[in-house]
């Protein structure tokens, strides 16, 4: 696959992954209880690669924002050693875990701060994927509280709104 | 079943047996160092463990160019920043770390503090996030036969402020030669020798059975386990058994380069988790924790536990059953070894043995949650099922 699509794809499901958090916290009480303890101003950077999209979110103690560019301390950075890795961690062909298992990303920052974004992200992935690739990438499957019907409304009533900038 | 894509790596020599000691101040000298710091502490200096690898040091005429004695039980951020003081302020030029896994784990860090040519350690902490430094050259002399710390890419250091213990994962940790010499653990007290030999049993266990396992971690867990089985309780029984002594801590070794390829899992999560909040002994909680993050374990790492009875039991006795009870007949083989060394060392089996306050243990639950060793555990663990297994072990 060209590296340009890979890039897009990339970039595709870092919004969505955003996008999807900002949703559950409404939608799971999982997902509030774990971002409402997030130490206020932490901040995190997921980069997938060389010349490749980064997605930079902050917790301000009431939402989950993405910001354009770094901000002036992030607390913790996540750094994909490839494209290639970002493209199979985002495409749900291997979860976090696995992806931890493979070497496949750095990290700057304290560990804590990973397995509190790590939490999240996997509670995502299990409404964005279906339910066959779920029990592929995440070590269990949680019971959802919401429908990931319901979320993809909110997401497409979302995005039409340009709600997640 | 080899997974697709694995890392390995262990840059460390091993110098194993008679007068390995002997060997140090050559090998600092190939290492290009004249000036050792000697990492130790006053336990060991007190009981004259410390003092036999000084005074040889001397004689073959490298002698340390300062000593830093005063390491906390648990290594702690603030002495690693002392030390590294130290070492500049006595222009030393390499390390020489004799002591069980606080004093290395001390030692490594000290180590990455000058190599990054930094200050502060918490500016360093991370994943595999690091670029190789400065080299200064560092020599480690486990006194205990546990932690493997001398063969692993992973410095485990105390957060005083936050009460965690904090991860620092580089390959760049890693010493460049590990002495294992048997005059270095005869004195080990019966049940630390128990406790530590359950911790290295522990490492080999989570190693060839979390998600990260790859069939170089697993010949290192196997072959551990296989030693383990043999020499343990024969250590602990007859502890001037130097013979014992040397293969529990090659074992250790062993177990070391396994875990620090494929990480560990459950046990050491929670458990570092009740170091830091309790301040209770590392070896002990791995002892008892292990059974019942086994049992938890079962239903997803039969497979892993099943293929490795055969180094704990022996190859005939794990071929006598049948395939759908090995990975039931590994943990009831641990939870035996265990009841063997409480009857023989008087091995903790309950975390109130260690006076961990039962009020602690839902903080130990949230704690363990935030650990990097959980990812790789074969099953998920919530806050609610991790306080189950420490109730279950209380």
């Amino acid at each position: 696959m060209k590296r340009f699509i890979k890039k897009l794809t990339v970039a595709a499901a870092l919004r969505l992954v955003h996008a999807a958090l900002v949703e559950l916290r409404w939608l799971d009480p999982f997902v509030r209880e774990q971002m409402e303890a997030l130490p206020v101003g932490i901040s995190y950077a997921i980069h997938t690669g060389h010349d490749a999209p980064t997605l930079y979110v902050q917790w301000d103690g009431k939402r989950l924002l993405r910001l354009e560019q770094a901000p002036a301390k992030t607390t913790c950075e996540l750094r994909l050693k490839s494209l290639a890795d970002s493209f199979l961690m985002f495409t749900g062909q291997i979860g976090l875990a696995h992806g931890y298992a493979r070497h496949s990303f750095t990290m700057q920052g304290e560990i804590a701060d990973v397995m509190r974004l790590a939490r999240l992200v996997d509670r995502a992935e299990a409404y964005l994927f279906p339910a066959f690739m779920s029990r592929r990438i995440l070590t269990e499957v949680p019971a959802l509280p919401s429908s990931p019907l319901r979320l993809y409304g909110r997401l497409i009533l979302g995005f039409l709104s340009r709600s997640y900038t | 079943m080899n997974p697709p894509f694995f890392e390995y790596q262990n840059a460390v020599k091993i110098l194993c047996g008679d007068h390995a000691l002997e060997r140090i101040p050559d090998e600092l000298r190939h290492l290009g160092a004249a000036h050792p710091l000697l990492l130790t502490d006053t336990m060991l200096m007190k009981l004259g463990i410390a003092t036999i690898v000084a005074e040889l040091m001397s004689e073959e005429g490298c002698p340390a160019a300062a000593t830093f004695t005063d390491i906390p039980v648990d290594s702690s951020l603030s002495v690693v920043n002392r030390i590294a003081s130290l070492f500049r302020e006595h222009a030393c030029d390499s390390i020489v770390a004799v002591g069980g896994g606080s004093v290395i784990d001390s030692a490594k860090g000290v180590r990455l503090v000058l190599s990054q040519e930094t200050d502060d350690i918490l500016s360093l902490s991370g994943v595999e996030n690091l670029v190789r430094g400065r080299h200064v050259p560092f020599i480690v002399v486990p006194t205990t036969a546990g932690t493997g710390s001398e063969c692993t890419g992973v410095a485990v250091i105390r957060n005083e402020a936050q009460d965690v213990k904090m991860e620092f994962l580089s390959p760049f940790v890693e010493p460049d030669v590990a002495i294992l010499d048997a005059r270095m653990t005869l004195k080990l007290p019966a049940r630390a020798t128990a406790s530590t030999g359950m911790d290295a049993l522990c490492h080999a266990i989570e190693a060839a059975s979390c998600l990260q396992k790859n069939p170089l971690s697993d010949a290192h867990a196997t072959a551990a386990i296989s030693l383990v089985s043999r020499y343990l309780l024969r250590a602990v029984e007859a502890p001037s058994d130097a013979d014992a002594r040397l293969h529990m801590a090659l074992a250790a070794t062993l177990a070391g380069i396994a875990f620090s390829n494929s990480m560990v899992g459950g046990v050491h999560a929670i458990g570092h988790a009740l170091g830091g909040v309790c301040h209770v002994p590392h070896a002990d909680v791995m002892a008892i924790l292990l059974p019942h993050v086994m049992r938890y374990n079962l239903s997803k790492a039969d497979r892993s536990y099943a293929e490795l009875l055969p180094y704990m039991i022996g190859m005939e006795a794990a071929a006598a059953l049948p395939r759908e009870q090995r990975a039931q007949a590994l943990l009831d083989s641990v939870v035996g070894l265990t009841q063997k060394l409480h009857d023989a060392a008087g091995l903790h089996l309950r975390l109130r043995d260690l006076g961990v306050p039962e009020q602690e243990l839902e903080h130990v639950a949230e704690v363990a949650l935030n650990d990097g060793a959980l990812i790789v555990n074969p099953v998920a663990l919530d806050k609610e099922r991790t306080l189950q297994l420490l109730r279950a072990a209380y």
